[in-house]
Parts: C-alpha cells; sequence; structure tokens
C-alpha cells in the first residue's frame, strides 16, 4: 500500500518535471537545425512559473467551461500518464483501468478543449475546436485499432502486462509485422495527437494554419499555464507510450532501488531520443494542408488495420 | 544454424513482405510522382532482400541471381528511365484521381483482406518457409492493379504495372521459391523494354495531347 503511494507520487513528480524539458528539447533541436542558438532546454519551466504568476483574463462572454477546463485538462492528462508504466514496469494505476481508459481519458481532455475554444465566441477558437474535431476523429480509431493489434499479440490489455511481457522477452515468438504495422500508425497518431508539424504547428500563430493554438487563443496567466504544462504532458504521454511499448527493455520489473535508477535513466534517454526525433522530422516536413491531414490519418487507420489483419493471417 | 531457426527465418520473410505491402500504400497515399517512383526502387530494394533472405534460408542460389537482377533493374535502372521521363514530360504531381486518397486507402486495405480471404484456405496446404507471403503477394498485385485503375497519369499507372510485378515476383518467391531463372531472366527484360516503350509513349502522347492522362485517349478518332 505504501509503495503504490510512493509510485504514484514518484511517478507523477517525474511526468511533471520531465514534461517540460522535452518540449524545450524539441524546440533546442528545430533552432540548431535552423542554425539559431535557440532558447535554454530550461526555457519552458521559466516560461511556466512565469504564467503562474499573471493574473489570467477571461472573456464576460465565457462561461463557467472557460475556467474549468485548464484544471479537466490537466487532471485528465495527468491522470492518463499514470496508467503508463514509466520506469517500472508496474504501474500506480494499474488496478483503475487500461489502456482504453488511456485513450479516452485523453479524448476527454480534447473534448473539453473543443469546448473551451467554442465557449469565448471568438472565431479563432470555433475554426480550431472545428478542425481538431477532424484530427482527433480520425486518430482515434487509428488508435484504437493500432492498441488492439499490440493487446491481442501480448493477450491483454493492461498496459503494465503488455510491457512487463515484452520486457521479459515473453512471447516473443509472435510475428513481429503486427508490431511494426502499430507502431507505425501509432507514430503517425501522436505527430497528428500532440500537434506536432506535418498536421499542426504548435509554433505559431498564423490563422491559416493553427489548430491547437487556436482553441487556446483566449487563455492567459495560469490558465494557459496548465494547458501548456497539459500540452506537454500529453507529448510525453504519446513518447513514453512508443518507448515502453515497442521497446520496454531496461524498464524495472522489480521494485528494487538499483533497478528502478537504472530504469529511471534509460527511460530519459529513450524518450529524448524520441523527442529529438520529433524535432529532425518537424524540421524535415513542412505542413501538410488541412484537407491532406485526412490523406496522413488515412495512412495511419489503414497501418494499424493492416496490423490487426496480420495477426490473424501471419503466424509463423 | 542457432540463431536463425526456420520459425524466425519465416517471421523475417513475412516482415519483408509486410514492408512491401507497407510501401505500396505509400505509393497509393502519395501525389508527387518523384516520390511515388523513389517509394518503387524502395518497395525493389525490399524484395531483394526478402527474395535473398529465401535463397539463403533454402540454399537455392538462383534466387540470389534474381535478387541481384531486383536490385539492378527495378531499383536503379528503371527508377532512372521513370525520372527521366517525369522530367521531360514536366509533370510533378498528381492533382485528380478517379478515386480521393483516403477512399484510395480504404478500397486498398479492403483489398488486403480479400487476398487474405482467398488465401486463407490454400496458405494451410502449403509447406514452404515462405507460405504466408503468398497472401501478401496476392494483396499487392491486387493493390498494383487496383493503382492502373484508379490514376489517370501513364507514369503512375507505369508503378502500378510495376508494383503488379513486384507481388508476382514475391508470390512467385513464395509459392514455389521462385521460377526457373530463365523465365525469370525474360520477365525481367520484358518489364525493362515494356517501361521504355511506355516512356516513349508517353512522349507521343504528350506532344498529341499536351498531357499524359490516359483518360484523354478516349477522344482519339480515326
Amino acid at each position: 500500500m505504501v509503495q503504490a503511494i510512493i509510485l504514484v507520487v514518484a511517478q507523477t513528480i517525474v511526468l511533471l518535471a520531465v514534461s517540460p524539458f522535452l518540449v524545450g528539447l524539441i524546440r533546442k533541436v528545430k533552432a540548431r537545425l535552423q542554425l539559431r542558438r535557440g532558447a535554454s532546454v530550461f526555457q519552458p519551466y521559466a516560461d511556466l512559473a512565469k504564467l503562474f504568476r499573471k493574473q489570467p483574463v477571461v472573456s464576460t462572454t465565457t462561461s463557467w467551461i472557460f475556467t474549468a477546463t485548464p484544471y479537466i485538462v490537466f487532471a485528465s492528462t495527468l491522470t492518463a500518464g499514470l496508467l503508463v508504466p514509466i520506469f517500472v514496469s508496474s504501474t500506480p494505476l494499474n488496478f483503475a483501468g487500461n489502456i482504453i481508459a488511456l485513450v479516452y481519458l485523453l479524448a476527454l481532455g480534447t473534448f473539453f478543449l473543443m469546448l473551451a475554444g467554442l465557449d469565448a465566441g471568438s472565431a479563432f477558437g470555433g475554426m480550431g475546436s472545428s478542425r481538431e474535431a477532424i484530427v482527433a476523429s480520425l486518430t482515434e480509431p487509428a488508435m484504437i485499432l493500432s492498441i488492439f493489434a499490440i493487446a491481442l499479440t501480448k493477450g491483454s490489455t493492461n498496459l503494465s502486462t503488455i510491457v512487463h511481457k515484452t520486457a521479459l522477452l515473453e512471447g516473443i515468438a509472435t510475428d513481429p509485422s503486427p508490431y511494426l504495422m502499430a507502431l507505425a500508425a501509432l507514430f503517425i497518431v501522436a505527430i497528428a495527437e500532440t500537434g506536432r508539424v506535418p498536421v499542426d504547428n504548435p509554433a505559431t500563430h498564423l490563422e491559416l494554419t493553427m489548430i491547437h493554438e487556436a482553441m487556446v487563443l483566449e487563455y492567459s496567466g495560469r490558465y494557459l499555464a496548465l494547458i501548456e504544462w497539459a500540452a506537454g504532458l500529453k507529448l510525453l504521454v504519446f513518447l513514453t507510450l512508443i518507448a515502453n511499448v515497442f521497446a520496454p527493455w531496461g524498464i524495472a520489473t522489480s521494485l528494487e532501488p538499483a533497478a528502478l535508477s537504472i530504469g529511471l535513466a534509460i527511460y530519459l534517454v529513450k524518450v529524448s531520443g524520441l523527442a529529438v526525433l520529433f524535432g529532425v522530422i518537424e524540421s524535415m516536413f513542412a505542413k501538410l494542408r488541412l484537407f491532406r491531414v485526412t490523406d496522413l490519418l488515412g495512412v495511419a487507420f489503414i497501418l494499424a488495420l493492416l496490423g490487426l489483419v496480420f495477426f490473424y493471417v501471419l503466424r509463423g | 544454424m542457432p540463431l536463425l531457426t526456420p520459425l524466425i527465418g519465416s517471421q523475417m520473410v513475412d516482415l519483408g513482405s509486410a514492408l512491401l505491402l507497407l510501401t505500396c500504400f505509400a505509393i497509393v497515399a502519395q501525389r508527387r510522382l518523384s516520390s511515388c517512383v523513389d517509394l518503387f526502387a524502395l518497395q525493389s530494394v525490399f524484395l531483394a532482400l526478402t527474395a535473398a533472405l529465401v535463397a539463403f534460408l533454402t540454399g537455392i542460389h538462383h534466387i540470389y541471381i534474381a535478387a541481384a537482377l531486383t536490385i539492378v533493374i527495378k531499383a536503379v535502372v528503371i527508377p532512372r528511365i521513370l525520372k527521366r521521363v517525369i522530367e521531360r514530360l514536366n509533370v510533378k504531381r498528381e492533382l485528380q484521381m478517379n478515386v480521393n486518397v483516403p477512399t484510395g486507402l480504404l478500397i486498398c486495405g479492403a483489398l488486403v483482406i480479400l487476398a487474405f480471404f482467398i488465401t486463407q484456405p490454400i496458405i494451410p496446404l502449403g509447406f514452404l518457409l515462405t507460405r504466408d507471403s503468398l497472401a501478401i503477394a496476392l494483396a499487392i498485385i491486387l493493390i498494383g492493379f487496383f493503382m492502373m485503375i484508379a490514376r489517370k497519369k501513364a507514369v503512375t499507372q507505369v508503378i502500378g504495372f510495376l508494383v503488379m510485378e513486384n507481388g508476382l515476383f514475391l508470390g512467385a518467391t513464395a509459392a514455389a521459391y521462385g521460377m526457373p531463372l530463365i523465365v525469370e531472366l525474360g520477365v525481367f527484360f520484358d518489364v525493362l523494354v515494356g517501361v521504355l516503350i511506355i516512356g516513349i509513349y508517353s512522349h507521343r502522347m504528350q506532344d498529341t495531347f499536351d498531357s499524359v492522362d490516359t483518360s484523354k485517349l478516349t477522344t482519339l478518332k480515326e
């Protein structure tokens, strides 16, 4: 019991502490690739601290949804993060939900962000919400199908079980093709869901292109800080999901201090590597036109579907 | 060989075939012609690697020759010819298709399931290492066929044809560890000459219609 509580606290602290660093790291990678020096990787912490001190400005036309949304988004994303094994293969909230709960906790945050975008009644917010609705409705089937493909190969929808089995190389005799397809699909979904470049640009406030930024345009002060932190958390959750479901090696499978510290170190290396990869992808590709986003997400959906079909067809 | 048991070998062949299918979908989703050609070259490389792996696993040497020919002809020579044709014709991307990309992808997904469904009764009867790849090979053939129907530009139709040919090669390797070498050589030569002729015809089309859109060919009258 005490152990479980300590694990919850530890995982919460790691999630909260690491997520701004990854956002900063991606920005740094992008800046270096554009031959700029770029801000320090710790800049997002300073930004968050500054935003928390500022007084928020709330439009008089908004309802309670607008002020409640930052807390809901932050809480749901953090809870989703607690469902994913991070540096130890047994997650603290193991009993509370599986991978499907994770998908819909994230969807809950997205839903409230869309409502908040509409709530302020500004044209940009509504536009952002409608675009986000397109993206979210297309990523959800792809994500669920790719997750089912993985869950089938491991015989469980529980993330701890999946990661634990893969880390101990159990059931490695299954065909790798479903994994490959699911990985490719989940990677595209991660890019779309976290609002990264081929789908959305987190660094712009140009009305033609923004999706996530348009929804949160009305926010300021501590509300904005919570939303930005939640966006960082969501990025971290997806990177963790990719890193630990597909390559969980090095994760602590027991609760010994040595295994835990090695697990934590390897985890940080893995997510930092993925963040650098995201930064490189952002620099390599141009943003897709909004109506081309459906092509990309269609590919993700088909890949996930193929992963599922391969599981039944290719059996060695 | 302790590392490469038949089971793992068979899985690696499956993985190679799955990569081939993956590139098929990338080609279907791609509008830019030169990227289509690059993806086709990549697919041919995957095909050659899969064939070489089969050759290594079975010890049948003539598959190595076929794999080497695949690299030379399909991954180097044909893409070069197609690139040159694209450059001369000055067509960069395909703006109009008979079916839009997401629908096309869904149809291809359905084709894959159809191929798996058709081959399902046959596969358990086989005893070769590569028997599972037969389903994927059939799926690739169907997708190549679909591309020839769905795309309008002559160049992408050629790529559909070549994708079909890759599927046939994979199918032959999967079902019978490859055709006799003399047949393979004939097929390679046919494909090469076919691409050359289609390249020349595309130029003629460009001269006559100012476009390589094959749907305009119906307006030809005596």
